[in-house]
C-alpha cells in the first residue's frame, strides 16, 4: 500500500485539503491531528462509531449475571438469616448494578479497542511524531500514476511537508 | 455550575468571573507550548526525591504497625466494645470519599460540559485511583482474621460456600472492586493519547520503549479519536451513576443497622455529598502546591480554582443541610434513643469532635462566599487543610459515639485509639502520596490533547469567535496574574 | 434445588445442611487452625472410663463451712466441671460461684508440685520420705511441750476433725483450731443459747416478714446457697411472699433484694431491735440510729401485724452478740421459733468453728515463745488475721512450723516445711451435711501433681514411724479410716457414694474447748476516732481471700460495685461530691491499726456517713517476684503471695482493723471509725458497668405486687391457660404492657423456629420460596429441627444477682478471663491488672447488668431500689446480626438458634455493632493460644476445658450458644436410645447452676416444656421487643412487695 503523506501547520487548511481530495475521488484518507477537532467531522463525515453498540450489550449481560449471582447463592445454600427470605431480590440490585457498570465500562474500552485497532505493533506507514505534538496531518492512499496530483493537491492548500510513502 | 457575575464598575475585584463553560487560556500560544510546558513537569528533581522519601517511610511506619497488630490481634488497636469499629473504618471511609471528587470532576463535569475541569481532572483522577486502592486496603487491614479476607470474594471454591449477598460489606465488596477497576480504566484510557504524545518525545529509547507500549500504538488519527470521545463519554456516562452508587454502598453500611445514629435514611445523599465535599478539599491540597511547584499557574488558572471553591461551597452547604436534618429527624423521631444518642453527640462526651466537625465542614467553608477569598489560593490552601480534618472526623463522629452509646445503657463505653492505630492512619498517607508522586513524574499531570481542544488552533484565515459565547473582553487583556 | 434428586435416604446435601446447622458441632468438629497434638488411644481403657463419655463422681463442696454436695463431672480422667447435687438436701443441684471455682483450684498452675523445706532462708524441694522423717524428729523433739503445739485448720465438718484430734492427742497436744475467718461466731453463739444449735434451718417460705440486722444470706452470712434457695422460691410466691426489710448502715447484695432499706448507723441494730421488742423507746432509738421514728414505727407495726416474722442478725460489730440476741429475742415474741426458724433441721456443718479469741490466743502463745510447732492447713492467718494481730512476728517465734497448704499462700511462706495437701477434689472425706446425714466426699480424679499427698494418709503415715502411734493406725490410709468407722461398713459406703449422701455420722469431733477469749472488751465504735464509719465485710465473690487465686473468680464482678481485679473503696455519692471525691480517684482510708489505698467507689446504697471496703484482696509475698513475668511457665518459680493471678492485686482490707472482738468472741469487722483523704492520683476503676441506670430503657422491668393482681386463673400465674389459647389471642396494640395481662405479641416467635416463618414463609413479602426448598427449614424436614424452637424465660423475682450463672458459664464454656496483668499487648502498652476490663473486653458471654432506680440526685435516700438482669444473646428470631455478617459466620438455625461458626468468622464485627443487647465478644487476643503472654489456661488450667466446645482463636467472635453442645448431647442420647427428647430433661449450664433457680431453658415450641408454659407468663416481656427481633429470651418482670403504708413504688 503506498500513498501520500502531507503535514499542514494551519487546521483550516487541512480542513479544505481534505474536501478538495474527496472531490477528486481520494477515498482512503486518514486524518492525523493532535486534538480531537469536529471540523475534521465536517470535512469527513465518518460514520457513527458502534462503540455504543458494545456498552450496551455489555452493560445488560453484567446487570442480568448481577442479578443472577446473589440470587444463584442464596438458592444454593439456603440459610435463613436476620428472618429475611432465603432469596431476597431487593437488596441484590445493589450487586447487579455494580456488576452492569463494570462489565458495561469492561466491554465499552474492549469495543472502542476493536474499533480504533488498537493496541497496535507497528505504526505502520503515513506517522509522524509532530502529529501528537502541533501538526496536522493527512494520508493518502494513492497509486504510484495519481500520487503526484494528490501531492501537488497538498501542497497548493499549504501542506509545509509532502513525500511519498510506501 | 459556575455562574456569570459581572462585577460592578470600580469593584476591586482584579478581573471579573468568566463562565467556566468557555473557560480560555489566554497564556497559552499554540499546541506546542501546551506540550513543552506539561513535558517540562516530569524528571525528577532533588524536592521529589525528599518527598517520595518521605511518604514511603510513613507507609514502612504503618506497614509495620499493621504486621505487629496481626501478629498479636486487634487487642493492639485501641478498641473498646462496644466501639468494635474505630480508625480504620473512619479511614476508610475517609479515602473512599477522598476518590469521589475525582471521578466527579472526570466524569460527572465532562457530561456537564464545566469547562473548568479540563486542567484539574487528570490530577484529581490519578487521586481517586490511588484514595481507593488506599482506601481497600481498610475493610482487610481491620478484620479480626485478615488472612481470611478471601472468604469474602464471591468465587468457586471447594468449601462450596459463598458470601452472604445480604450483607452490606459484601455489597461493599463489589462496589469497592468495581469502582476501582472502572476508575482505573477511565483513567488509562484518558491517558492513552497523552503518552502517545511522551512517547514522541521521549529521546530516552527504555523510556520510549515503555511509552510506547503503554500507548498502545496510538497515532492520532481521526478514526481513533472518533471512537475515543465516544468510548469516553460512555465511560463518563457509567462512572457518573457509579461514583453516586458506592459512596451509597458505603453508606449502607451504617444505614442498614439498627444503631441509633446510623439507621437513617438520609446516609446516601449525605454521604455522596460528603464524599465529593472532602474530595475537593483534597483537590485542593494537590493542586494548589502543584501548580505553585511546576509552574502552571497559567494553565491551571485562577478562574478554575475559583469555580471549584464554588463547588466546594455548594457541597458544604449540602453536607450542613444533612447534618441539621440528622437532628432534626432524631428530634421529631420522639425515639428516645435517636434522641439521646445525638444529645449525647453534640453536648456529651463526645462534643469536641462533633464541633471540629461542624466548624470545619459548615462554618469555614462559608468564607468562600467571597471572591476575594476564592481567589485567593493561600486562603484555599488552608481551608483544604481544614475540610480534610473535618471531614475525617465527620466520619468519626458517624462511627464512634454510635457505637459507644447504643442501646444497652451498661454497655456503654469509650474509645482510646493505640500507637497502632495512629501509625497505620499515617502510613494509610504514605501509601497514598507515594503512589501520587510517583505518578506525577512519570506521567503528563494534564490531559494534553484536552487542554489542547480549548487552546485556539492554528488558522490562515483570520479568526472569528462568532461560535465562542462573548465574555467582553479582549483575549489581549491578559493580566499579570494569567502569566504566573 | 436439594431434594430433587429422586434417590431414598439421607442426601448429601441435606447432610451437609445438618453439619451447617448444628453450628456448634461444626465448631467442635471443624478444629482451630492450630497444630494437632499428640493424640494416644485408650488400648485398654481404665474401669468406668469410656472414652469421650463423662462420669460423674458425687462428692462435697470444701469451698466454704457449709458444705454442699456436688458432681463432678469427669472427662477421660479430668474433672472439667462442678454441679450441684440434686440429691443433696442442702444445695439441691444448684451451685454458687466459688463452689463452682472450685476446679480452677484443682487445677490451679500455682499449687505445690511436691513437699519443699526452707532451709537458712531458701526453699528447696524434698523427698516425701525425707519429710516425714524430718517431721518425726520434729514432733519427737516436741514431745515435752507438745501441749502447747498449734494446729490451724480448716473448718470442716465431718470425720476429719475428731481424726485429726485423735492423732494429735497421740502426740500429748491439744485438739486443733477449727479455723474460718468468715464465720459470725456472734450469730452462732447467740443461736447456740437461743435455738440449742449453731446454724438453725431458715424457711424463708413461712415468713410473712424477713427482717435482717446486717445479715447477708445470700452471700457469706452462712450457708449461701440453700439459704438463697428457699428465700427465692418464698419470694417467687408473689401472693403471700413474704416481705423483705434490711437493717444496715451498707446494703449489701442480700439488701439489695430487700424491699426496704433501713439505713442505720453502725452499731446502733441493737437500739433498733431493743425498740421492737419493746425494751427501749423507739424515740431513742431513731435518735441513736440515725432512722426516722416513723420508718422504726412502721417497722414495728409491720411486725406485729405480719406472723410469723423472721429476723436474723449478722451485724460484725463489737456489740454483735447483743444484737443476735436481741433479735433472738424478737423471733420467739413473733412465733418464729419452729415455723420460720427452725433448730430441729439445723445445718450442721456450723458448729466446732473455734473463735476468733481462741485463735488470738493461740498467737499469743506462740509470741510467748512456748508454741515448740505448729501446724497450717487449708487456713491463711498471716493473711486473713488483722495487721494488728501481728501473726508473722509470733509465728517466727515458733521454732518448727508445718504447712499443708496447697498453695503458696502468705502462712506458707513463714513456714519450714510444706507437705502440700491434695485438693478435695483429688482425696476421700466427709461432711455432715445436717444431723445424722453424711455427705461423702471422693476423688473424682488422680492427683494433679503426683507429688501431692492428702494430709489425713500423711499423718498417718507420721504415725507410723513411730511405734507407740503406730498400732493405733491399722489402717493404712485414711480412706480404709473412713469405710472402717462407716455405719455400714464397705457395702453401706459404696453404696451411699452413689447419691453422695446418706444417713448416718463417722465420728464426731471432741466438743469445742470452751470459749477461752482473751480479747479486750473493745471500744464502742462511736468513741473510735475519725470521721467515717468503717464497715468492712467478706467479699460475697472471694470470701475472706481464699478464692483471690482463681481467674473466675477474680474475673466475676462484684455483685455490688461490679468491680474486678481490684480493691475498692465504697463511699455516698453525696459525702463523694462534698469531699470533691470522684469515681476512681485513689482514697486513702486510715484507722487506728493502719492505712489502706484503694480507688473510690460512689455507691448509693451506704450511708453518707461510712464508707465499707470488702476483704479478699491485697495478697502480698515477702520474695520479690515479678507480677507480670511473661508466661509464668516455669514450675520452679514458686508464686509466692497466694499465686500469680492474686499477689499485689487491690488493697488488704485487713489493715485496717484492730483486734476488737465481740462478746462472742467473733472478730468485730465493723469495730472502728476511719477518716479518709484524697491522694491526688486517679485510676479507671476496673469496673464492667457502663451506665448504672436504664434512662427508662425498660431493660429490667418491674412490677409492683399490688398492680400484679390476682391470677384470673387459679394457679399460680396463670401460664398454662395462656399457652393453650397463645395462638388464639390476637395481640391487641399495647395490650402486653398492661398488668395482670399476659403478653402476646412476641408468642408466636416464640413458637415458630424462624420468627419470620410466623410472618409466613420465612418473612418473604412476595414470598417467592413458598412451598419448595425451605431445606431444614421446612417443619417436615427429617431432622425435624424446625419443630423446636429452644427459648429461655429468666424471672427477675426469683433473681438475686448472686452471679453463679456468669461462673457456670465460663465453665461450661471456655470463656477465657482476660484481666491479668499480662493479658495486654506487647509493645508500648501498659501491663496492669484489669487493663482489658477498662478496655470493655471482658467476655463473659451472660452478665448480669444492675440497675438502680430512684435516687436520681446523689442524695442520700433509703427509697432506692436495685435491678438485676442476666443478659445474654437473646437468640433473636430476626436476629440484626444475622444479615450484616458477610460470611454467614452467623445464622438461624432451623431450632431457633442464633448460631455462630467460629470457623468461618472473619472478625468484621458487623454482628456486634447491630446487637441491640451488646452480647457479642470478641477474641482481641489469642487467649486461647499457649504459646502467647495472653493465654487464658496457663497448664494445668487447660485440663478444665470443657471437650465439648472449641477455643476460640483469635480474631473471632463468639457468644451464648444456649449451651449448644448440651442441646446437641440430649438430642443424640434419645436418638441414640430411640425416644423422643423428654420435656426438662437438660438444661443450659447457667440455669442447673442457679441457686434462685430464676432461668428456665427448654423448647418454647413444645407446651410440655415449663418454659413453653412459662413464656405466656403475665409478668413476661422482651427486652427492646419495639426492635421486633423477636427474641428467645423472655423476661419475667421483678415484683416490688411495697411498704403496707406508703405509696406503692414500681
Amino acid at each position: 500500500m503506498q500513498g501520500v503523506l502531507g503535514a499542514f501547520r494551519e487546521i483550516d487548511a487541512t480542513c479544505d485539503a481534505i474536501t478538495e481530495l474527496r472531490k477528486k475521488n481520494f477515498s482512503e484518507i486518514t486524518v492525523f491531528t493532535p486534538t480531537p477537532r469536529h471540523e475534521f467531522e465536517h470535512a469527513l463525515e465518518p460514520p457513527h462509531s458502534k462503540v455504543r453498540v458494545f456498552t450496551l450489550i455489555g452493560g445488560l449481560a453484567g446487570l442480568t449475571f448481577g442479578y443472577w449471582i446473589p440470587i444463584w447463592i442464596s438458592d444454593y445454600w439456603p440459610i435463613v438469616v436476620g428472618g429475611k427470605p432465603v432469596a431476597s431480590w431487593v437488596p441484590y440490585t445493589i450487586i447487579g448494578f455494580e456488576l452492569m457498570v463494570l462489565i458495561g465500562s469492561l466491554s465499552t474500552v474492549f469495543g472502542m479497542f476493536a474499533l480504533a485497532r488498537i493496541p497496535r505493533l507497528t505504526m505502520t506507514v503515513g506517522y509522524d511524531p509532530r502529529f501528537s505534538h502541533g501538526d496536522y496531518g493527512i494520508w493518502v492512499v494513492a497509486a504510484p500514476d495519481r500520487a503526484s496530483e494528490a501531492a501537488d493537491l497538498l501542497r497548493q492548500h499549504g501542506a509545509v511537508e509532502v513525500r511519498n510513502e510506501r | 455550575m459556575a455562574t456569570l457575575v459581572q462585577p460592578r464598575p470600580g469593584d476591586d475585584v482584579p478581573r471579573p468571573n468568566i463562565p467556566s463553560a468557555n473557560n480560555r487560556l489566554p497564556a497559552i500560544a499554540d499546541y506546542e507550548q501546551v506540550d513543552r510546558d506539561i513535558i517540562a513537569t516530569l524528571g525528577p528533581t532533588l524536592g521529589w526525591f525528599a518527598a517520595l522519601g518521605l511518604a514511603i517511610l510513613c507507609l514502612l511506619i504503618g506497614a509495620s504497625a499493621w504486621t505487629y497488630q496481626i501478629y498479636e490481634g486487634l487487642g493492639a488497636a485501641g478498641y473498646h466494645p462496644p466501639v468494635m469499629w474505630g480508625v480504620y473504618i473512619v479511614t476508610f471511609v475517609f479515602w473512599v470519599g477522598i476518590g469521589h471528587a475525582g471521578t466527579l470532576i472526570s466524569a460527572i463535569l465532562y457530561l456537564f460540559r464545566a469547562g473548568f475541569r479540563t486542567t484539574i481532572y487528570r490530577v484529581s483522577e490519578a487521586m481517586t485511583v490511588f484514595a481507593v486502592m488506599t482506601a481497600g486496603l481498610f475493610p482487610i487491614l481491620h478484620l479480626g482474621r485478615p488472612w481470611k479476607f478471601f472468604y469474602l470474594i464471591p468465587y468457586p471454591n471447594w468449601r462450596l460456600i459463598w458470601p452472604n449477598p445480604k450483607s452490606p460489606l459484601v455489597w461493599d465488596v463489589f462496589a469497592i472492586l468495581t469502582y476501582l477497576t472502572v476508575s482505573a480504566t477511565f483513567f488509562y484510557v484518558g491517558l492513552i493519547p497523552d503518552i502517545a504524545v511522551l512517547r514522541d518525545h521521549e529521546t530516552n529509547p527504555v523510556r520510549k520503549r515503555i511509552y510506547a507500549m503503554l500507548s498502545l500504538g496510538w497515532r492520532n488519527s481521526e478514526h481513533e479519536w472518533r471512537h475515543f470521545t465516544r468510548a469516553y463519554l460512555f465511560l463518563a456516562a457509567f462512572a457518573t451513576p457509579l461514583v453516586l452508587s458506592v459512596h451509597s454502598v458505603v453508606s449502607f453500611d451504617f444505614a442498614m443497622a439498627l444503631t441509633p445514629g446510623w439507621h437513617a435514611t438520609v446516609f446516601p445523599p449525605y454521604f455522596v455529598a460528603g464524599a465529593i465535599f472532602s474530595g475537593i478539599g483534597m483537590v485542593f491540597t494537590i493542586c494548589i502546591p502543584l501548580r505553585k511547584v511546576f509552574h502552571l499557574e497559567h494553565i491551571i488558572t485562577i478562574n478554575d480554582l475559583d469555580a471549584a471553591a464554588k463547588l466546594c461551597l455548594f457541597t458544604s452547604m449540602v453536607v450542613g443541610l444533612a447534618y441539621l436534618s440528622e437532628f432534626q429527624v432524631a428530634w421529631m423521631s420522639g425515639n428516645q434513643f435517636e434522641q439521646e444518642y445525638f444529645w449525647n453527640r453534640v453536648f456529651g462526651q463526645w462534643a469536641w469532635a462533633a464541633w471540629i466537625m461542624l466548624i470545619c465542614n459548615c462554618v469555614l467553608p462559608l468564607s468562600l462566599f467571597s471572591q476575594k477569598l476564592r481567589r485567593n489560593t493561600t486562603w484555599l490552601f488552608m481551608i483544604s487543610i481544614t475540610i480534610n480534618i473535618g471531614m475525617w472526623f465527620e466520619r468519626f463522629v458517624i462511627v464512634v459515639p454510635s457505637l459507644s452509646h447504643e442501646f444497652e445503657p451498661w454497655q456503654w463505653g469509650g474509645y482510646h485509639p493505640t500507637w497502632v492505630d495512629y501509625s497505620i492512619l499515617l502510613g494509610s498517607f504514605g501509601w497514598f502520596f507515594m503512589w501520587f508522586l510517583l505518578f506525577i513524574k512519570q506521567l503528563p499531570v494534564m490531559a494534553i490533547a484536552e487542554v489542547k481542544e480549548i487552546v485556539p488552533p492554528r488558522l490562515r484565515r483570520p479568526a472569528d469567535h462568532s461560535h465562542d459565547i462573548d465574555i467582553g473582553y479582549p483575549d489581549s487583556a491578559i493580566t499579570l496574574e494569567d502569566r504566573l | 434445588m436439594s431434594n430433587d434428586t429422586g434417590s431414598p435416604g439421607v442426601k448429601r446435601r441435606d447432610f451437609l445442611k445438618v453439619l451447617g446447622a448444628a453450628g456448634a458441632t461444626v465448631g467442635t468438629v471443624g478444629c482451630s487452625s492450630e497444630k494437632v497434638g499428640k493424640l494416644i488411644p485408650y488400648l485398654v481403657s481404665p474401669d468406668e472410663t469410656v472414652s469421650g463419655v463423662s462420669t460423674y463422681y458425687a462428692t462435697t463442696c470444701r469451698e466454704c463451712s457449709a458444705g454442699c454436695g456436688i458432681i463432678a463431672e469427669t472427662r477421660d480422667g479430668r474433672t472439667t466441671k462442678l454441679e450441684g447435687n440434686p440429691e443433696h438436701p442442702l444445695n439441691r443441684g444448684a451451685l454458687c460461684s466459688r463452689g463452682q471455682s472450685a476446679v480452677q483450684g484443682l487445677y490451679n498452675p500455682d499449687r505445690f508440685r511436691g513437699p519443699m523445706v526452707k532451709e537458712n532462708g531458701a526453699w528447696k524441694a524434698i523427698e516425701w520420705d525425707a519429710a516425714l522423717t524430718l517431721l518425726n524428729q520434729k514432733l519427737a523433739a516436741a514431745r515435752g511441750t507438745a501441749t502447747n503445739a498449734v494446729f490451724l485448720n480448716q473448718h470442716e465438718s465431718g470425720s476429719f476433725p475428731a481424726f485429726l484430734d485423735a492423732w494429735l492427742a497421740g502426740y500429748g497436744m491439744r485438739p486443733h483450731l477449727s479455723v474460718d475467718f468468715e464465720s459470725d461466731s456472734a450469730a452462732i453463739e447467740a443461736n447456740r443459747r437461743s435455738y440449742g444449735v449453731a446454724w438453725p434451718r431458715l424457711s424463708f417460705g413461712d415468713a410473712k416478714l424477713i427482717v435482717s440486722f446486717g445479715a447477708d444470706f445470700l452471700e457469706t452470712w452462712g450457708a449461701s446457697v440453700p439459704q438463697q434457695l428457699d428465700f427465692a422460691d418464698a419470694r417467687a410466691k408473689l401472693d403471700g411472699a413474704p416481705r423483705f426489710v434490711y437493717v444496715g448502715p451498707r446494703r449489701s447484695l442480700t439488701g439489695l433484694s430487700a424491699d426496704q432499706w433501713i439505713a442505720c448507723k453502725p452499731g446502733s441494730e441493737l437500739a433498733i431491735a431493743n425498740a421492737l421488742t419493746g425494751k427501749t423507746s423507739i424515740a431513742d432509738a431513731a435518735q441513736q440510729s440515725g432512722v426516722s421514728a416513723a420508718t422504726l414505727q412502721r417497722l414495728q407495726q409491720e411486725i406485729a401485724s405480719a406472723k410469723p416474722v423472721m429476723a436474723l442478725a449478722g451485724t460484725r460489730g463489737a456489740n454483735a452478740l447483743d444484737v443476735a440476741l436481741a433479735v433472738a429475742a424478737l423471733n420467739q415474741a413473733n412465733g418464729a421459733v419452729g415455723s420460720t426458724i427452725r433448730p430441729a433441721e439445723a445445718m450442721t456443718g456450723f458448729e466446732g468453728i473455734s473463735r476468733f479469741g481462741e485463735v488470738a490466743a493461740a498467737v499469743e502463745r506462740m509470741r510467748s515463745g512456748a508454741v515448740p510447732i505448729a501446724f497450717v492447713r487449708g487456713v491463711n492467718p498471716a493473711y486473713s488475721l488483722p495487721a494488728s494481730a501481728r501473726f508473722a512476728d509470733a509465728f517466727g517465734k515458733v521454732p518448727f512450723k508445718v504447712s499443708f497448704s496447697m498453695y503458696p499462700d502468705e502462712t506458707t511462706e513463714l513456714c519450714d516445711l510444706v507437705l502440700p495437701d491434695l485438693h478435695s477434689l483429688e482425696s476421700w472425706g466427709d461432711a455432715e451435711a445436717a444431723r445424722g446425714l453424711v455427705s461423702l466426699q471422693q476423688p473424682a480424679m488422680d492427683p494433679v501433681f503426683a507429688g501431692t499427698r492428702a494430709t489425713a494418709d500423711v499423718l498417718i503415715q507420721v504415725a507410723l514411724k513411730e511405734p507407740a502411734n503406730a498400732a493405733r493406725y491399722p489402717q493404712k490410709d485414711y480412706r480404709s479410716w473412713l469405710i472402717q468407722r462407716f455405719p455400714g461398713g464397705m457395702g453401706a459406703f459404696t453404696s451411699t457414694l452413689v447419691k453422695g449422701v446418706g444417713a448416718g455420722t463417722v465420728a464426731t469431733r471432741t466438743a469445742p474447748a470452751a470459749a477461752t477469749t482473751t480479747l479486750a472488751a473493745s471500744t464502742p465504735i462511736d468513741s473510735t476516732k475519725g470521721d467515717f464509719y468503717l464497715v468492712v465485710y467478706p467479699s460475697p465473690v472471694l470470701g475472706d481471700g481464699r478464692g483471690a487465686n482463681k481467674p473466675w473468680l477474680q474475673e466475676l464482678p462484684d455483685p455490688v460495685s461490679k468491680v474486678l481485679w481490684s480493691s475498692w473503696v465504697e463511699i455516698h455519692p453525696e459525702t463523694a461530691y462534698r469531699l470533691g471525691i470522684d469515681r476512681g480517684d485513689i482514697i486513702e482510708v486510715s484507722t487506728a491499726a493502719g492505712k489502706v489505698r484503694a480507688p473510690a467507689y460512689l455507691y448509693l446504697g451506704i450511708r453518707p456517713d461510712t464508707v465499707a471496703v470488702a476483704l479478699g484482696q491485697g495478697h502480698s509475698s515477702v520474695a520479690k517476684l515479678d507480677q507480670f513475668e511473661p508466661k509464668h511457665t516455669d514450675p520452679n518459680v514458686v508464686q509466692w503471695g497466694y499465686g500469680r493471678y492474686a499477689r499485689n492485686i487491690g488493697a488488704r482490707a485487713q489493715d485496717l482493723l484492730g483486734i476488737a472482738g465481740d462478746a462472742a468472741g467473733g472478730l468485730a469487722l465493723v469495730s472502728t471509725r476511719a477518716s479518709i483523704s484524697k491522694t491526688g492520683d486517679r485510676e479507671d476503676l476496673i469496673s464492667t458497668e457502663g451506665s448504672a441506670r436504664q434512662h427508662g430503657r425498660g431493660i429490667a422491668q418491674a412490677i409492683p405486687l399490688s398492680e400484679l393482681g390476682r391470677s384470673p386463673r387459679g394457679d399460680e400465674n396463670g401460664v398454662a391457660a395462656i399457652a393453650a389459647e397463645g395462638d388464639a389471642k390476637a395481640p391487641k396494640e399495647g395490650e402486653e404492657h398492661i398488668p395482670g395481662e399476659p403478653p402476646t405479641a412476641f408468642l408466636p416467635g416464640l413458637r415458630s423456629p424462624v420468627a419470620a416463618d410466623a410472618q409466613g414463609e420465612l418473612g418473604s413479602p412476595t414470598s417467592a420460596d413458598r412451598g419448595k426448598n425451605k431445606g431444614m427449614y421446612a417443619p417436615d424436614h427429617w431432622s425435624g429441627m424446625a419443630e423446636r424452637r429452644w427459648a429461655m424465660t429468666i424471672d427477675l423475682a426469683r433473681c438475686t444477682g448472686c452471679s453463679a450463672c456468669v461462673t457456670a458459664c465460663y465453665a461450661e464454656n471456655n470463656i477465657p478471663t482476660v484481666g491479668a496483668p499480662w493479658q495486654n499487648a506487647t509493645i508500648w502498652a501498659d501491663a496492669k491488672a484489669g487493663f482489658n476490663i477498662v478496655r470493655g473486653r471482658e467476655m463473659n458471654w451472660i452478665r448480669l447488668e444492675r440497675y438502680f432506680e430512684g435516687a436520681d440526685d446523689a442524695k442520700f435516700t433509703e427509697d432506692f431500689e436495685a435491678r438485676f438482669v442476666p443478659m445474654l444473646c437473646q437468640h433473636c428470631g430476626n436476629a440484626p446480626c444475622e444479615p450484616v455478617c458477610p460470611v454467614y459466620a452467623t445464622y438461624h438455625a432451623p431450632d431457633g438458634l442464633n448460631v455462630q461458626v467460629y470457623n468461618r468468622c472473619v472478625g468484621t464485627r458487623y454482628c456486634s455493632n447491630n446487637c441491640p443487647y451488646k452480647v457479642r465478644y470478641f477474641n482481641w487476643f489469642g487467649y486461647g493460644e499457649p504459646d502467647r503472654k495472653q493465654y487464658a489456661f496457663p497448664s494445668p488450667l487447660d485440663w478444665q476445658l470443657n471437650p465439648d466446645v472449641t477455643v476460640r482463636q483469635k480474631g473471632v467472635m463468639e457468644k451464648c450458644s444456649f449451651c449448644v453442645q448440651r442441646i446437641r448431647e440430649a438430642e443424640t442420647r434419645a436418638k441414640t436410645e430411640g425416644r423422643a427428647l423428654a420435656a426438662d430433661e437438660f438444661t443450659t449450664a447457667c440455669a442447673q447452676a442457679c441457686p434462685s433457680r430464676a432461668i428456665t431453658f427448654g423448647d418454647a415450641a413444645d407446651g410440655n416444656w415449663t418454659v413453653a408454659k412459662q413464656v405466656g407468663d403475665r409478668r413476661g416481656y422482651h427486652v427492646f421487643d419495639e426492635l421486633n427481633t423477636f427474641t428467645a429470651v423472655v423476661y419475667l418482670k421483678k415484683v416490688n412487695h411495697s411498704e403496707p403504708a406508703a405509696p406503692a413504688k414500681a
